[in-house]
């Protein structure tokens, strides 16, 4: 569990000519669950690749600013403290192993864990991800929310300080996309610290204690759901807030701190409606 | 998924060989038959390639083997047949067509070859998991690197095949032709090799990045999840082949 | 950092996550050639991409993984034709480099220049192995007519390959190119090695 400061992080790929992320200044505070919202163009992907010093050390390009982790290490120096988990859960498969097991035996390898300690590690990521019984099977044989946990369970595995996860459900169906959920639900309660990027607000509202609005590279927003999703501007920046901040607004009054409600449960507050 | 690689599981003391001196052995038994252009001592290396093959009990895998080679030793015994420079003497007469005995001598000395070829490759390639070699070879100092590029290969081809028979099965529905004239078939090719191609290369990035994240290019000391196995007598075994090599390299020379 | 040119052998994880889809790409251009029975190999196009992409070593070394695992899984013989797809390799890289992947047209250059590289590679193990022949029945049959018109062996069998190699090449080349062509940038940008980090 760590704390990662990002100061003028600026970021363009080698082929382009503009910069794909323009001044970013943020800072993520030990177990947070940090929300990065925006459109597909906004940023959300390179600023993971950047969290978990992809950029620039695999994608070169034109990099400046920091990100530094516990006030103290350089991110793009320390890859192994953050943990990345993307979209596309077949390729992200090593594809030379044979079954579960050994796939999420594959960074543990590669990090040079000794054998006991590893097997410890497996064991117990299987069972936070919920797929002990999957653990022999071939990971391509395998669902799309199935090979998703595994990717997650393979990170964890790995002990990392900060785990990054770039829109994990978007490929996937509904039930595996709620499988999903259910384990990165698990993951939050665990007290790590969560970035994720994610199209699903609703989803954010409820885990999330700070969400980050990016526009065309550019920060827009870093502040509590409630704050980012009242915003009367939000959907010039290709974002439709949350179903119950948009209930709650056709109806209007603002809750006392100003904000509309995102979530199912304070929406029932504010309205005085709770089950009981 | 069905494998690609040829490996059956069989208990049989060959399964208890060092992949290594197997392949050791496929290469020594190839050499003696090039090394030697005697019938005699070709029919002998077979026969311990094929007597291996019992041993590990799988002499009928090997047939499928041969059958790919059928083409390749038709023409060769036709070919050689009829034109080896050495031809004199007629054997058969088919019409204007005549096949000589020198010809087709040296025709059935290539076939054992190839027989031979098909069956000290087959003792390890038909006995032993991909895994146990890439294992050895890395204890050899082969990099991982190497040993990940073998075994991916192994999971993604079943992959991309089954892709492919998708897209196949899609190509046809929406009215694609793959039979009839050759035009049609030329035709045919595109719409197939293009999107599985496309989609695959596509995918190097996150395949890349998700090696990264799990430490792949790290410069520490890897370990291993699965224990190494421990085989019967290697060195022993090598020296052996080591031994005979030299021993047929001498007598070839002195002889 | 000086001049990281063509000739280094940088096992970087986007080449290592390359070479095993390209050999995939060759067995399915085999795969396909067999399902509508054309009378070409086309199992090199993965190899051919891959020189382009990541250069001439990186595409010898594509070819010689292709050979390995084809002499693993299909039959032993293709070890022996390991040498060819390794100069397949090399040939695509270096002309690819050389600025011959721009058009159609250079593409088809590459293609012959390929296929000649194959034969003058694959005569002296034919030679060796099966006295001249390459099993291809229409290489074959070309064998036998110059042999029969009293031409020397090995011109017989350079005959042979070039009849086998020559158009497939071409085709495998052209079709490499196409592929190639049609490639994002982004992704081409990721295998050129002589990147650096730009300060911003």
């Amino acid at each position: 569990m760590s704390k990662i400061r990002v100061e003028g992080l600026k970021y363009r790929y080698p082929d382009m000519d503009k910069l794909v992320l323009d001044n970013l200044n943020f800072e993520v505070e030990k177990g947070a669950f940090i929300g990065i919202i925006g459109e597909n163009t906004a940023g959300k992907s390179t600023l993971c690749y950047a969290l978990t010093g992809l950029v620039p050390n695999f994608f070169k390009g034109a990099y400046g600013g920091t990100i530094l982790i516990d006030d103290l290490d350089e991110i793009s120096d320390v890859t192994r403290k953050v943990g990345l988990v993307f979209d596309q859960p077949f390729s992200q498969m090593t594809g030379s192993k044979t079954t579960v097991y050994e796939e999420i035996a594959f960074g543990l390898e590669n990090s040079g864990v000794e054998r006991e300690e590893m097997r410890i590690r497996i064991d117990e990521s299987l069972r936070l991800m919920d797929i002990e019984h999957l653990q022999n099977k071939n990971p391509y044989d395998l669902s799309g929310g199935q090979m998703q946990r595994v990717a997650i369970a393979s990170v964890l595995a790995m002990k990392p300080d900060v785990i990054v996860l770039d829109e994990p459900t978007s490929q996937l169906d509904p039930k595996g996309s709620d499988e999903v959920f259910q384990v990165i639900t698990k993951l939050a309660k665990s007290g790590i610290t969560i970035i994720m990027a994610e199209h699903k607000l609703e989803k954010l509202a409820e885990y999330a204690s700070k969400i980050l609005l990016l526009h065309k590279g550019k920060q827009i927003a870093f502040g509590s759901p409630e704050e980012v999703f009242s915003r009367d501007d939000i959907l010039e920046y290709g974002i439709a807030p949350p179903v119950y901040t948009r209930i709650a607004k056709a109806v209007k009054p603002k809750t006392q701190a100003g904000f509309y409600p995102v979530t199912m449960k304070d929406l029932m507050q504010q309205w005085n409606v709770g089950d009981k | 998924m069905e494998p690609i690689h040829l490996y059956t599981q069989r208990k049989s003391w060959i399964s208890q060989i060092d992949p290594l001196s197997k392949l050791l052995f496929a290469f020594v038994s190839i050499f003696m038959t090039y090394l030697f252009s005697s019938i005699t001592i070709t029919c002998f290396v077979l026969l311990i390639s094929i007597v291996l093959l019992m041993v590990a009990r799988v002499l009928k895998k090997i047939v499928p083997l041969l059958a790919i080679s059928f083409t390749l030793l038709l023409s060769i015994i036709i070919v050689q047949g009829l034109t080896h420079p050495t031809n004199e003497t007629p054997l058969l007469t088919i019409g204007s067509i005549v096949f000589y005995q020198e010809g087709l001598t040296f025709a059935f000395l290539i076939t054992l070859r190839v027989f031979n070829m098909l069956a000290a490759f087959g003792v390890l390639i038909l006995t032993t998991k991909p895994d146990d070699l890439m294992e050895s070879l890395m204890k050899q100092g082969m990099s991982p690197k190497i040993s990940y590029v073998f075994l991916s290969v192994f999971q993604l081809i079943p992959q991309m095949r089954a892709t492919l028979g998708k897209i196949t099965d899609a190509q046809r529905s929406r009215g694609m032709e793959t039979e009839g004239s050759l035009m049609i078939r030329i035709k045919a090719f595109f719409p197939l090799i293009g999107p599985v191609v496309l989609s695959s290369l596509n995918m190097t990035k996150e395949r890349a990045i998700a090696l990264e994240v799990r430490g792949f290019s790290s410069k520490g000391k890897k370990t291993f999840l699965i224990e190494e196995k421990s085989y019967f007598y290697p060195k022993f075994i090598k020296c052996v082949l080591v031994t005979l090599l030299i021993a047929a390299i001498v007598w070839r020379i002195v002889g | 950092m000086k001049n990281k040119g063509i000739w280094s052998l940088n096992f970087s994880t986007i080449v290592i996550a390359l070479i095993p889809i390209a050999v995939a790409i060759n067995y399915l251009g085999k795969v396909i050639i067999e399902t509508l029975k054309l009378p070409l190999w086309l199992d090199s196009i993965g190899t051919v991409i891959s020189s382009m992409l990541a250069g001439p070593l990186i595409g010898a070394f594509t070819g010689l993984i292709n050979n390995i695992i084809y002499g693993f899984t299909l039959s032993p013989i293709s070890f022996v034709y390991a040498v060819t797809s390794v100069v397949i390799g090399l040939g695509v890289g270096i002309m690819a480099h050389k600025g011959w992947i721009a058009s159609i047209g250079k593409a088809i250059v590459i293609g012959l220049v390929v296929g000649l590289l194959a034969a003058i590679v694959s005569t002296p193990l034919n030679m060796m192995f099966w006295e001249g022949t390459t099993g291809n029945i229409w290489g074959d049959a070309f064998y036998l007519y110059l042999a029969s018109i009293g031409m020397p062996q090995w011109i017989a069998s350079f005959g042979d390959s070039v009849v086998v190699d020559v158009p497939d090449k071409v085709i495998t080349v052209l079709i490499g190119y196409l592929i190639y062509r049609s490639l994002p940038k982004n992704l081409i940008h990721l295998f050129k090695n002589n990147n650096e980090i730009e300060k911003l």
